[in-house]
């Protein structure tokens, strides 16, 4: 027993001073939980083309990115979404852009809905697809679950307060609302255009709406013409320093378009 | 009547609760098996998680809980060993005590999550590491323990206390082989709250231990829990569902064993210092 003790011992003491021996080649970032994902996995093939360099990814959401860039207790900050007027001291770099679109059951005739129809939609206010041109069918509204920046783009769009949406489905990610549209002929969602264009291409029996006259498409995303999106942003402060900017660079660079799809994000840049 | 109606609702009580524990079980266990495998548990994840494996990640989770118990244990006992034998049991400053540890108790892990941050990470130094996290989660789980053992210490009959006094025991001699192999049960239960709160712990854990899925190198390294990549996955990562189930399920598994572990290792450790009770 004491034996065992003092094994553990030995091995927290040699362990903290492993920790103390790491080398100076380290990258912090912090922020985002939605970027997250995306720039942990940038980092790992960071790391494994450059041998002895180390990305340590934290979250904590957007505000936490640009603070602790601006701080310096982060290298990089991450944000899924523009820089505020308050904060135009740090510098960001879009790493990708991620749009939101309006889903239909695929087998819903309507072609097109006004920004008033879908707040009304959202409101309860209208409850038919006959009221806006379609079958008389009634409609499911499908929201998403509270703290999902999804959610906080649709209401900022659509200048709605979560209390006053009347949801008959509230939804999590992405791919379940997917499925509760694909399931049932008159509901309405919207979800990322990434991983709607992906689902619609495998035949999945939803279909985007256009926005603003645009089609729900990457491409339109991707050269900004669509209105319902948001860049994801790597923001620092002043000169970020050589390695940071090395893995910026690279985390802009066409070698990591197929990890950003791997997230339903769009890359920017020309098609 | 009136009696049938009663048992009816106790009975309906009882088989309700069991039936929703079972629900949740069964739910993580069906999902979860389909994704699981053992090369799931030996390889690092990529593709966010969503294929590969949690060997990392379950290799911090123990390095987490390591630091948590290495510096909960000895310190809870103490403080238990004090509040009951060491203090006179109606002093102020003991209840102040009292009062503290059950107010911590009651605290949202979150704040304990804030607090690590604040301290442990940036005051200390220690950044996000492991370390970090075993400290936030050992302040978390303490006051449970120790009221825990300190009920379990109270409860033993005050006969041993005199007993020992006439033979002339010393007092550290009184508390290592008579009360402390006695509230021994007390302290099994206070450990398995303190292992099943830890484990499961994302808020405290998520902003001192961080999110870094690589296999640390040391506990001055960041590392993810467990419990932290299935919220990930679950929430951040579209398509994360199945690695998340398989994760629950192990996180589930794990919680098992270690208070396995726990009730044969006090247990072991009480064989030669009490014969009966």
């Amino acid at each position: 027993m004491k034996k065992n003790v003092l094994c553990l011992c030995a091995l927290l003491c040699f362990s903290v001073q492993q920790g103390a021996m790491a080398s100076s080649d380290r990258l912090r970032l912090t922020g985002s939980s939605t970027v997250a994902p995306l720039i942990l996995e940038m980092a790992k093939m960071y790391e494994k083309e450059h041998d002895g360099v180390r990305i340590d990814v934290q979250t904590g959401g957007s505000s936490r990115g640009v603070n602790d860039a601006r701080l310096g207790l982060a290298d990089i900050g991450m944000a899924s979404r523009e820089l505020k007027p308050s904060e135009q001291d740090l510098k960001p770099y879009t790493i990708a852009m991620d749009g939101i679109g309006i889903i239909l059951h695929r087998s819903n005739p309507v072609t097109a809905l006004s920004q008033r129809q879908i707040t009304a939609i959202y409101k309860g206010n209208i409850h038919n697809w006959r009221e806006v041109g379609g079958e008389d069918l009634p409609i499911t509204v499908v929201n998403k679950a509270e703290g999902h920046s999804t959610l906080e783009l649709f209401l900022k769009y659509f200048s709605l307060k979560n209390s006053q949406i009347k949801a008959h489905v509230v939804i999590g990610d992405n791919q379940q609302g997917i499925k509760t549209v694909a399931g049932n002929p008159g509901a309405i969602g919207y979800v990322s255009v990434g991983t709607a264009q992906y689902e619609e291409g495998r035949g999945t029996a939803i279909k985007q709406l256009p926005m603003g006259g645009y089609a729900a498409t990457v491409a339109n995303v991707q050269n900004g013409f669509f209105p319902l999106s948001r860049p994801l942003n790597l923001v620092v402060k002043g000169e970020p320093s050589p390695l940071a900017m090395r893995f910026i660079k690279f985390a802009q660079s066409d070698a990591v378009h197929g990890l950003i799809k791997a997230q339903f994000f769009v890359p920017v840049g020309p098609l | 009547m009136k009696e049938r109606g009663f048992t009816l609702l106790i009975w309906a009580s009882a088989l309700l609760v069991a039936a929703m524990l079972l629900w949740v079980l069964s739910d993580v266990f069906i999902k979860g098996l389909s994704h699981l495998s053992w090369s799931f548990l030996m390889d690092e994840p990529s593709d966010s998680g969503r294929s590969g494996g949690i060997a990392p990640i379950l290799i911090s989770t123990l390095l987490i809980l390591l630091v948590a118990l290495f510096v909960s244990i000895p310190l809870g006992l103490a403080v238990a060993v004090w509040l009951s034998d060491f203090t006179e049991q109606r002093s102020e400053f003991a209840n102040i005590i009292r009062l503290t540890l059950d107010a911590l108790t009651g605290v949202p892990s979150i704040v304990y999550g804030l607090f690590g941050n604040a301290f442990f990470s940036i005051f200390l130094g220690l950044g996000f590491s492991i370390v970090s996290g075993g400290l936030t989660l050992a302040c978390m789980i303490l006051p449970v323990f120790i009221r825990t053992c300190e009920s379990g210490l109270s409860a033993v009959n005050n006969d041993w206390r005199k007993g020992a006094l006439a033979l002339g025991l010393s007092r550290s001699a009184t508390v290592w082989h008579i009360l402390l192999p006695a509230a021994a049960p007390a302290i099994v239960t206070g450990l398995i709250l303190g292992i099943g709160r830890a484990t499961a712990e994302t808020a405290a854990l998520i902003f001192t231990s961080g999110y870094v899925d690589r296999m640390p190198e040391s506990v001055m390294d960041s590392g993810r829990s467990l419990a932290v990549h299935i919220y990930d996955l679950s929430m951040n990562v579209t398509g994360g569902d199945d690695a998340a189930y398989a994760s629950a399920f192990v996180l589930i598994t794990l919680i098992i064993l270690l208070n396995t572990f726990a009730q044969a290792g006090v247990n072991r450790w009480l064989k030669g210092r009490l014969v009966a009770l």
